[in-house]
């Protein structure tokens, strides 16, 4: 028999009970009508509570009024961090006008050579401080994973409560999954040697995040 | 399991004392300790402030595990069905040596020469490093720690802190070597240079590898996602740069929907580390879709059984529950006594001393269900409550009701079982007992060498609570 077979037989007897069929049936009209465990108490400001866990997950964050003003603020952090004034983008940031704050901003998927990469997101979650990105032509993931500093503009109408809600605007606004959804809270970390917290293991070492509308 | 692994898993008791004389073991082990158990109980006060209560978050994961592992042929299923549907390929195996064998095929059919590896138990479960390395492909351990690990030509001693066991001496000189640099002496101010130092070296082998191999936290059959949880980062790069990602994971690992997976990563991170949510969580669903620039253009699971079909409907179905957060362990004061070692096999800790003997044979693990003080600090934390001592109960159960146990002890619980059926005779020895026990401590309340079993005292003093039985006791106070 092959291993399928084998593995899927013990697992029946194993689990001991009749009618796959129907027991299927039900797993599947379940699977439509999913129920939440018990909720977090958020409280209403979700912009304050995002930015305290951000900030608590060491990311940086600055506020500003609209999207406009985010090329201003990204060249100032650059500038202020001893940074280079160049960037790789994802394509949903590209409409800006970087090139007014004397910033060069190329829009392609990063390689390792990139310091710096700026990206959107798609939603972010309060209750953690986390950013949820998705993969796809638009937005590569290497941006957000590949360079040292990783800078990303966060709409403070794109602030859900949980990573419940954040699956519920997922399946409103996309259907179905991407290739990869990130969630990303703050710049990597290691504890491995010696149990001591270092920032910046594989991924960026610094995230910095522009909040826009919230000035 | 191997010969090699066999007589490991054996020999517990000997190794203990080995474990208990190496310094170097325990100075990193009492280091560990206090952290470990500080940033979980932070970590669980946090839920308070947003008005969660662990126990009823800890009984609705209880309850997802329970309700999959009920319809776990229906769950497994379903995720197959839907995770071909996304363009990924489902591979099943039967045990570690077939885990390797399609693992080295697949590598073959993509011409692979280097493997980037992010953490995965089952992977040393099937001691898949060396069979890729006996069929000339070098696999990377990319975990820090399992880098470290892996240099040193060992395993890891935990399963979240896999080089746990290591001081900062024992990392540098392994990096020197492999790095081909002098020796210098470090500190912990070094630690983030040596970091940065092993990023630099591994950021290389992630672009240059060929295949990336993973395992996944959970698989959730709604949508045929891998979910990967890692603060490295070296799961999205292990997932995002090679041309093929095999993930490796045990058939348990399923899970309904999404929401379910929302629940379980309120008690996962901040089960092991203490964290409100690891800085990496990645949902991975299928290939490289039309127009990405990224991601695997071949994504594989291997379904793994490896034992645990077995399980379901045991005694020990419980033990499928397991998220494998480590939380058991870093309570475990067996564990903080020997470190991970000490166990012989893949799983350390409780966890460890209820799935070894049950994956690699009750007899094979003689020693392990003993490892413990019954303190059940362990099943006091489990993010899913599992019942561990009470596992490790019932297995010492099966051995002695398969003749495992020395015939001494049989004989002794013989003994001590026809003798409590007998109340008045039981009453009469026990007095005895107890007078003399108080005669052996001369009125200090403790005895320092207890002749009849020696190793007892040895390096401490057995305390004597009273000269008169509980049953005397109780009498006594009844009269009053």
């Amino acid at each position: 028999m092959s291993a399928r077979g084998d593995i899927l037989e013990r697992v029946r007897r194993g689990v001991g009970r009749d009618d796959f069929a129907g027991r299927r049936a039900a797993a599947i009209a379940a699977l439509g009508s999913a129920g939440r465990g018990p909720q977090p108490v958020i409280g209403a400001d979700l912009v304050g509570r995002f930015r305290a866990k951000a900030e608590y997950l060491s990311s940086t964050v600055v506020a500003v009024a609209t999207q406009a003003e985010a090329p201003a603020a990204v060249a100032a952090y650059l500038l202020a961090n001893g940074l280079a004034g160049e960037a790789v983008a994802t394509a949903d940031v590209a409409g800006l006008d970087w090139a007014a704050s004397r910033l060069s901003v190329a829009v392609r998927p990063a390689v390792d050579a990139d310091k710096t990469g700026i990206s959107g997101c798609f939603c972010a979650i309060a209750e953690t401080g986390t950013l949820m990105l998705l993969s796809g032509p638009e937005t590569p993931a290497t941006v957000s994973l590949l360079p040292e500093t990783h800078i990303a503009l966060v709409d403070v109408s794109r602030i859900v409560a949980t990573m419940e809600d954040a699956f519920a605007l997922l399946r409103a606004e996309r259907g179905s999954l991407p290739r990869a959804v990130n969630f990303i809270s703050g710049p990597s970390r290691t504890g491995d040697i010696e149990q001591t917290i270092v920032l910046g293991a594989h991924g960026p070492c610094r995230v910095h995040l522009i909040l826009i509308g919230a000035a | 399991m191997s010969a090699v692994g066999r007589a490991q898993v054996m020999n517990f008791h000997d190794r203990a004392g080995e474990k208990l004389r190496n310094a170097g073991l325990q100075r990193a082990l009492r280091k560990a300790k206090p952290l470990f158990v500080g940033k979980r109980a932070k970590g669980i006060a946090s839920l308070a402030e947003d008005g969660l209560d662990f126990e009823m978050l800890r009984s609705t994961g209880k309850n997802i595990r329970n309700r999959t592992l009920a319809d776990l042929d229906v769950w497994l299923d379903i995720f197959e069905e839907r995770a071909k549907a996304t363009g990924a390929e489902v591979l099943w195996a039967r045990d570690g040596a077939e885990v390797s064998r399609l693992v080295v095929d697949i590598a073959h059919r993509y011409g692979v020469s280097k493997a980037v590896k992010s953490k995965s138990m089952l992977s040393e479960e099937a001691q898949l490093n060396d069979a890729l390395a006996a069929a000339g492909i070098r696999p990377v351990e990319t975990d820090l720690g399992e880098y470290i690990v892996q240099l040193a030509g060992e395993t890891p001693s935990h399963i979240i802190a896999p080089a746990v066991h290591k001081t900062i001496a024992e990392v540098e000189a392994l990096f020197a070597r492999e790095h081909g640099r002098p020796l210098e002496t470090r500190t912990s101010a070094d630690i983030p240079a040596m970091a940065q130092e092993a990023r630099a070296v591994l950021r290389q082998h992630f672009l240059s590898a060929e295949m990336g191999i993973s395992g996944a936290n959970f698989l959730i059959a709604e949508t045929g996602s891998a979910a990967l949880v890692t603060n490295e980062g070296n799961g999205r790069m292990v997932t995002t740069l090679p041309k093929v990602h095999v993930v490796i994971t045990g058939i348990e690992k399923v899970i309904p929907t999404l929401e379910d997976f929302a629940t379980l990563m309120r008690l996962l991170p901040r089960s092991a580390t203490g964290q409100s949510i690891s800085n990496y969580v990645s949902l991975l669903t299928g290939t490289r879709r039309e127009g990405d620039h990224d991601g695997p253009e071949k994504t594989i699971f291997i379904l793994v059984d490896n034992g645990r079909a077995n399980l379901l409907g045991s005694d020990y179905q419980d033990m499928l529950r397991c998220i494998r957060c480590g939380a058991c362990m870093n309570h475990c004061p067996v564990y903080f006594s020997l470190g991970g070692h000490a166990y012989g096999w893949v799983y350390p800790g409780p966890m460890g001393s209820v799935l070894t003997p049950l994956y690699t044979g009750i007899e094979n693990a003689l020693d392990l269900p003993h490892a413990t003080t019954g303190c059940n600090q362990c099943g006091a934390v489990c993010p899913v409550d599992i019942p561990l001592p009470a596992l490790m109960h019932r297995l010492r159960e099966e051995q002695n009701e398969r003749g495992l146990r020395p015939w001494s002890e049989r004989l002794a619980l013989q003994a001590w079982a026809w003798l409590a059926g007998k109340p008045r005779l039981y009453r009469w020895v026990t007095r005895r007992v107890a007078r003399y026990l108080d005669w052996l401590a001369d009125g200090s309340g403790r005895i320092r060498i207890f002749g009849l079993a020696p190793e007892w005292t040895a390096g401490r003093d057995l305390p004597v609570s009273s000269s008169r039985t509980f049953h005397e006791l109780y009498s006594a106070r009844k009269k009053t």
